[in-house]
């Protein structure tokens, strides 16, 4: 069964994310066949993995802005890694993207751990 | 380009449709590089999230293959529970509009005549081309032929008036 995707028609172009998927299924299909152990996957279960990533994307980049607390019309590397943080939904996400910690703040803890150790 | 260190992990969404969708997402916002990158790697962590959990699901319930089901209750138990409507609601979109252009086009093709009449049909155009061919190749020859036996008949008279001619040269000779 063919499904459309890419190029979504030129109707439905305000609502490309409702009618269509702008995700390549094929290379989440590689991806998936990395994940050990996934042997063979239904082309209608790919294309909901294909279609959830997106919706994931969207939900992850909303809820990165939003998070930021300031007024800002930039989206950044620190907003990401503390919605991570901060939401549950997206804390396996903490593994590949390590809070950027400030250098004074690194120092700090370090001073901390000097002192507990002074006194033991 | 992902494929070229051969290495399974750096299979990643193409950075330029993650682009877009943010940029559809968020109009108007500025995105730093390295989040960009940042959104990259975590589509593909929340794949390999899905596909895992997908696939324990999957092998618990006996079956070989991943089902849509499997990926829904993955979504479910994942915290993405939030996804499961949409992305159903667009599977069934897609499978709908696919059914209905392949509807469209046999309604275009057929025009409501079953396939043995078409065939039939096909059978009986074919024979009168091959029959208008043979017709056509006919009247050809015989042009050829009737031109050519014209040529012939040119030539044979023309000769032959050459030969008078020539006589008649003799004869007023002998007039002088």
């Amino acid at each position: 069964m063919k499904m459309s995707q890419n190029t979504p028609d030129k109707d439905d172009q305000t609502s490309t994310n409702k009618k269509t998927i702008s995700l390549p299924m094929s290379r989440v299909r590689l991806i998936m066949k990395s994940s050990p152990d996934v042997s063979s996957i239904n082309q209608d279960a790919l294309f909901l993995t294909t279609k959830a990533t997106e919706l994931f994307v969207q939900h992850l980049a909303v809820a990165s802005f939003n998070g930021s607390g300031k007024e800002t019309n930039t989206l950044s590397y620190s907003d990401l890694a503390q919605t991570a943080e901060e939401k549950e939904t997206f804390h396996f996400l903490t593994d590949i993207l390590p809070k950027k910690i400030l250098a004074r703040d690194y120092l700090q803890s370090l001073d901390q751990m000097q002192d507990d150790d002074a006194d033991f | 380009m992902a494929s070229s260190s051969g290495n399974d992990d750096d299979l990643t969404i193409p950075r330029a449709a993650i682009n877009k969708m943010i940029k559809e997402t968020l109009p108007n916002v500025r995105v730093a590089n390295d989040a960009r990158e940042l959104v990259v790697n975590c589509c593909t962590e929340f794949i390999h999230l899905i596909s895992s959990e997908a696939n324990e699901i999957c092998n618990k319930s006996d079956k070989k293959t991943i089902s849509p089901e499997h990926v829904i209750n993955a979504l479910e138990s994942l915290g993405f529970a939030s996804y499961i409507t949409e992305v159903k609601d667009v599977l069934q979109e897609c499978k709908t509009v696919a059914l209905k252009r392949r509807k469209a086009s046999s309604r275009l093709e057929n025009l409501g005549i079953p396939e043995e009449e078409l065939l039939r049909q096909q059978q009986e155009l074919f024979a009168k081309a091959r029959q208008q061919q043979a017709e056509l190749a006919q009247q050809e020859w015989l042009q050829m032929q009737q031109a050519a036996q014209q040529a012939q008949m040119a030539a044979a008279s023309a000769s032959a008036a050459q030969q008078a001619g020539s006589s008649q040269d003799e004869d007023e000779e002998d007039d002088i």
